[in-house]
């Protein structure tokens, strides 16, 4: 049917009004009948409630989120938990001596200050006094033990001693806290990182000019992770300084050599989401070119940590393909293949070079070619319906689909065929051989399909917004 | 001892042979006895005999040329153990399966002897229980079936079906292992 579609026939200028209005009025009473079906009104609804669940949940409760928020400090950070500690000994010690021995300090304080200020104006009152008590508490805890002022009664005396006893301890774990932190931050090099935060995170390994782009498209579209560890051995600043001014993202550095399997374990790839190796030119003079055989080994360094990580490799000498295919990379990106097709297209149809400059150059917020999920109800209508949804419900335009094709699994399609022997020899020879019995899932484009084209769960839009 | 016809009937390849002509076979069937590990059948033998089991638990293995530690080795990998129900092994098999047991009443192998007098053997046989079993041979066989032309049918189409089933196998085989060295190939 689409043979027939040559673009002569389609430049034909001699289509009635009336048939436009016939085809407009078409898709207007299909999209009635879509929006009739009762799975979109009840997709409409589930929308409407998820709205409404997400503005209570941004309604702030201030008290609550502070209090949890030192409650998560308290637990996790050690240093804090102990110093706490210290600061309510202290508290506790200052309130407790001021009761029991308030006429010794407030005679003291009056002995100390002589003439200068007082908190009562020509005497000490309580406030000068636990505020003296209070220094007696940092002077003892400190260990530093001046000996201008100390308790004369037994029952104080006797409280001192415990207080200092219990003083010893806290200061010591004190102590111990602060080395352990410093001792870990030069073992690491860094913070650790919270695990809790890292799940479907993206980890970009290697850093060349690309990077700083790279992110501002990710932190434009906000369907995208925000979550992103850059593992590099860039500079600290030089990466600091073109991290910074993205309000969505928050980005991590880890300044190690991403070619080591300790080190992209620092940066959890196990449960990241997709791993972008570009060609690295950390480190490296102006005129000297990325070394792309660190491509290929981190290829093959994550897909040994994990074999279910999204891997898209950048590379700038088309003879790394291979070697990235055998490392099972799922995207391998090849930044000139289109530069000839470009370049003929400017003779061949002026107008789509620049439409694709567009498109792909001129993206804002929101706008140009994006992937987007298909509603579950859609699953199985035709493509024409696909279609006639997104055009009058966001006015988008619906270009094709992208498709998770699953990958090969040689156990699967074995099944229970043939002898159950020659099957498990097949598996333990290959896997003993270190070929792995499964391909990974990929990506595939299906462009402009027909109108009775049916998709399912696997797909996802592909819309110009 | 020669077998009762009865027991002759039990074994899958005679069970639509009528009481009197089974009795016939088991006149020419001697019941041998057999410890565990003793091979009743050899891989690549060439013979004219059928093995009858009546009691007891064998392992069917073949001979595969397989990677391990220490280079490319000829290795015996189990394929299915076939065991009797009516009467079971006697005792427990010496050595715990590490593969599918398959049961009947009583059970022939080297089925393939009844049709070509010098049949390979395809696989090793060994007993892993005490063994009770018989020899039929294709002489014999061959005069019975002479004698009574009504046995042959049957029994030749108990023989050629699992012949027909061994084909589907081996096709599949082919097939898997068609996929696998592509698969191999290519990674």
């Amino acid at each position: 049917m689409t043979d027939d579609l040559t673009p002569d026939r389609i430049q034909d200028p001699d289509v009635s009004s009336s048939e436009l209005d016939d085809v407009i009025h078409a898709n207007k009473d299909l999209y009635d009948k879509l929006n009739q079906l009762p799975e979109i009104e009840a997709l409409q609804a589930i929308d409407e409630e998820e709205e409404k669940k997400t503005e209570e949940k941004e309604k702030p409760y201030p008290f609550a989120d502070a209090f949890s928020k030192l409650a998560a400090i308290y637990t996790e950070n050690e240093l804090v938990r102990y110093a706490a500690w210290a600061l309510l000994l202290i508290l506790i010690s200052t309130s407790a001596l001021t009761m029991i021995e308030y006429d010794m300090f407030k005679a003291s304080v009056t002995d100390h200050v002589g003439d200068t200020f007082f908190f009562g104006g020509d005497e000490a009152n309580w406030l000068d006094t636990f505020f003296h008590t209070f220094w007696w508490s940092i002077v003892t805890f400190t260990t530093v033990g001046y000996g201008d002022v100390s308790p004369v009664t037994h029952i104080g005396k006797f409280l001192t001693i415990i207080i200092m006893l219990l003083n010893f301890g806290v200061v010591t774990l004190l102590g111990g806290a602060v080395a352990s932190v410093l001792v870990a931050q030069r073992l690491t090099g860094d913070e650790t990182l919270d695990e809790t935060k890292y799940n479907g995170h993206l980890v970009i390994a290697g850093w060349n000019s690309y990077v700083p782009s790279i992110l501002k498209l990710i932190d434009a579209n906000r369907d995208s992770t925000d979550i992103i560890i850059l593992v590099n051995e860039m500079d600290q600043d030089i990466i600091q300084r073109a991290i910074a001014g993205f309000e969505r993202l928050d980005i991590t550095h880890i300044p190690e050599n991403f070619t080591q399997e300790p080190v992209l374990q620092k940066a959890f790839l196990d449960k990241a989401g997709t791993f972008m190796i570009l060609p690295d030119s950390s480190g490296l003079l102006p005129h000297e070119e990325p070394d792309e055989d660190k491509t290929v080994l981190t290829c093959l360094t994550a897909k040994s940590i994990s074999e279910a990580c999204n891997v898209i490799a950048h590379v700038l000498n088309p003879e790394n393909i291979s070697h990235l295919q055998r490392a099972n990379a799922n995207e391998i990106v090849i930044p000139d293949e289109h530069v000839p097709h470009l370049l003929a297209k400017h003779v061949t149809d002026p107008g789509v070079p620049q439409f694709f400059d567009d498109l792909i150059l001129k993206e804002e917020k929101d706008k140009g070619l994006q992937e987007v999920k298909i509603p579950r109800s859609l699953n199985g209508q035709s493509h024409n319906k696909i279609s006639a949804f997104y055009k009058f419900k966001y006015n988008w335009l619906l270009v094709g689909y992208a498709i998770r094709k699953a990958g090969f699994s040689l156990d699967e399609q074995m099944g229970e065929s043939g002898s159950p022997l020659i099957r498990n020899m097949i598996k333990e020879q290959l896997e003993g051989a270190g070929v792995n019995l499964t391909s990974d899932e990929h990506v595939i484009v299906e462009i402009n399909p027909p109108d009775d084209y049916t998709i399912d769960d696997k797909h996802s839009a592909l819309v110009l917004r | 001892m020669n077998p009762t016809a009865e027991q002759i009937q039990k074994i899958n390849h005679f069970s639509k042979v009528p009481k009197n002509m089974c009795a016939k076979i088991a006149s020419v069937v001697e019941i041998q006895d057999c410890k565990p590990k003793d091979s009743l059948l050899t891989e690549g033998d060439t013979g004219d005999t059928m093995v009858l089991v009546f009691q007891g638990q064998v392992e069917v293995s073949k001979n595969m040329m397989v990677k391990t530690a220490s280079g490319i080795a000829t290795s015996r990998k189990p394929i299915i153990r076939l065991e009797t129900t009516d009467p079971p092994p006697g005792s427990d098999p010496i050595t715990e399966p590490t593969v599918f047991v398959v049961e009947a009443p009583a059970f022939g192998i080297g089925e393939f002897s009844l049709v070509l007098d010098d049949a390979i053997r395809t696989a090793h046989v060994h007993a892993t229980t005490p063994v009770k079993y018989g020899i039929l041979t294709l002489d014999d066989f061959s005069n019975i079936v002479k004698d009574n032309p009504e046995i042959g049918g049957s029994v030749y189409f108990e023989v050629a079906k699992s012949a027909v089933q061994n084909l589907a196998t081996a096709s599949a085989d082919i097939s898997n292992l068609t996929q696998a060295f592509f698969f191999a190939l290519t990674r």
